[in-house]
């Protein structure tokens, strides 16, 4: 396992944009990914003659990297890339990007669109229906998102436990995405809401899935000695990993104690000066309630099967929400849950928001660190640590 | 069913859209003929699913398969109350089961496919399956039912 980490606290996130996430919007993926990119090259300092670097996730509804960098009319760009969707493998390529010199100043934008098989608005959209090309799946298999379904299963047989800490995952979303003014939705939930919610793959319901949504996010990512001082904290890189197990195939991962979450925690956790106790703002993906667990137990904040006590024990009945040791947040801007499907661009930004102390309404105290996973169990599995300069 | 004459080109139409290519057509080709085959190593003795052309253990090339009898247990379970579209399954009339089993005889082994013939009891993790066939589109599909136990 390579501890190494030369790019400890080099790079920097300096600028970051978004549109906010609707379940309504009827602009175009292109507009909606060149608002959020305009506003976080602005935001860093930056001119579109600085920007020598492109990624942008092959999400579907998405576009090419040239696309972008057209509409934007960059006028000369040396890296570009198209990583797989969840956020941190273009991140991840941005980050090294900038590090090694492939580029000095590297745009990163995440397109997200109600798809028509997500979205009953969307499948009525004549404009998307260029988009309706899914894979053609059988119901006989586990693979992509109802393998959270399955391993949910193994989660409440395995451990004897009941849904409630998946519905305490959904409920916290909600709360926090309250003091969210991105956020898609915000209407209070409660565990019986959980509970009453329609079975889409039994053991799991609509409110443990992630909402789809229209929006954008965007990020520029620079080394920290390159970026303008704009008269804000800096926010660096720590470190940033992903972690793949074998076999992943989602029906042959080894074990809930064995999947590829432990690799990116093993891994980060070395490559890291600072860990779980002392991280001030904490985003854990939730793409599935179930993968919010996974995270909060791999982390050991729980033992296996604990995420209900732990969400109970740091329970805030009148915030009906969690600050664990009275203080820190999980997904304070209301996870894909509530904010919106972002696939972990959102918890990105929001730990950038918190570490420059511009969270408002859900500001942590003087937050320095932030941890952020993002992604499953099987292939996106994904860290980062991120400090205050 | 026998079918010697079964070619790659009707084995891929006919268990479309599931992905028969080079490295499943000898998996597919069991299902075909009613028989569940997995990978086996010929040097090591490994076994696994899905189909690949190296053992993960000992990178043999030397590869052939093994059928499995097909006595197993459910490791995850899932209720299908809607998902895609496929020929005699109706998400209206109830939810449908999809499980993955693992092989008594190759730990660690799995498959996903439907259950037969089950109570509703019967449809959770730690349960007890057989291996079955059911048909689609005129061609065996692999399904489990519940084994018969002492009650
Ligand atoms: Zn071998």
């Amino acid at each position: 396992m390579s501890t190494r980490n030369p790019l400890k606290d080099q790079i920097a996130i300096a600028g970051i944009g978004s549109t906010g996430f609707s379940r309504s919007s009827d602009v175009s993926g292109l507009e909606l990914l060149v608002r959020a990119s305009v506003e976080a090259i602005r935001d860093a300092g930056l001119t579109a003659a600085d920007i020598d670097g492109v990624v942008v996730p092959g999400e579907p509804g998405g576009v090419n990297p040239g696309v972008l960098a057209t509409a934007l009319g960059l006028p000369r760009v040396t890296h570009f890339a198209r990583p797989v969707p969840v956020a941190m493998f273009s991140m991840l390529d941005a980050v090294h990007a900038v590090h090694s010199g492939a580029c000095d100043a590297a745009l990163v934008a995440f397109p997200y669109l109600r798809l028509p098989w997500n979205s009953r608005s969307a499948a009525n959209d004549p404009f998307r229906r260029h988009l309706a090309h899914g894979v053609q799946a059988v119901p006989e298999s586990i693979a992509m998102a109802p393998a959270y379904a399955a391993w949910a299963s193994r989660y409440l047989a395995e451990y004897g436990v009941d849904r409630d800490g998946f519905g305490l995952v959904a409920v916290n979303m909600r709360s926090n995405a309250a003091r969210n003014p991105l956020a898609a939705i915000t209407t209070p939930l409660t565990l019986d809401d959980y509970y009453a919610a329609r079975m889409i793959r039994e053991p799991l319901g609509m409110l443990d899935m992630d909402l789809p949504v229209d929006g954008a996010d965007a990020f520029v990512v620079t080394r920290a000695v390159d970026a303008p001082d704009v008269g804000r904290p800096q926010v660096v890189v720590h470190a940033i990993t992903t972690g793949l197990v074998t076999p992943n195939d989602e029906d042959q991962v080894p074990c809930l104690d064995r999947h590829s979450q432990h690799i990116v925690l093993d891994t980060l956790r070395a490559k890291s000066d600072f860990w779980i106790d002392d991280a001030d703002v904490v985003c854990l993906y939730d793409g599935f309630t179930v993968i919010t667990a996974g995270w909060i137990e791999n982390l050991g904040w729980a033992p296996p099967g604990g995420t209900a006590d732990f969400l109970r024990e740091h329970w805030v009945a009148a915030e009906d929400r969690v600050l664990v040791g009275g203080r820190v947040q999980i997904n304070p801007h209301g996870g894909s849950l509530s904010e919106g499907a972002t696939r972990g661009s959102g918890h990105v930004r929001e730990a950038v928001v918190q570490l420059r102390g511009e969270a408002e309404g859900r500001q942590t105290p003087d937050a320095r660190t932030a941890l952020v996973c993002t992604g499953g169990f099987f292939f996106n599995s994904q860290g980062l640590t991120l400090r205050r300069a | 069913m026998s079918t010697p004459t079964l070619t790659d080109a009707d084995l891929v139409e006919r268990y479309a859209p599931l992905t028969v290519d080079k490295d499943t057509a000898d998996f597919y080709r069991g299902w075909a003929e009613r028989e569940l085959r997995i990978r086996h190593c010929t040097e090591c003795g490994h076994t696994w699913l899905p189909f690949r052309p190296i053992c993960p253990r000992c990178w043999s090339f030397a590869v052939d398969h093994v059928v499995v009898q097909g006595d197993g247990t459910v490791h995850l379970m899932m209720l299908l109350h809607q998902g895609p579209p496929a020929p005699g399954v109706d998400y209206t009339t109830g939810p449908y089961p999809v499980a993955t089993v693992e092989f008594a005889d190759h730990p660690g082994v799995r498959l996903t496919a439907t259950i037969v013939d089950a109570r509703p009891e019967d449809l959770v993790v730690g349960r007890a399956v057989s291996l079955t066939w059911f048909e689609r589109n005129g061609m065996p599909h692999p399904a489990f039912r519940p084994t018969e136990v002492t009650r």
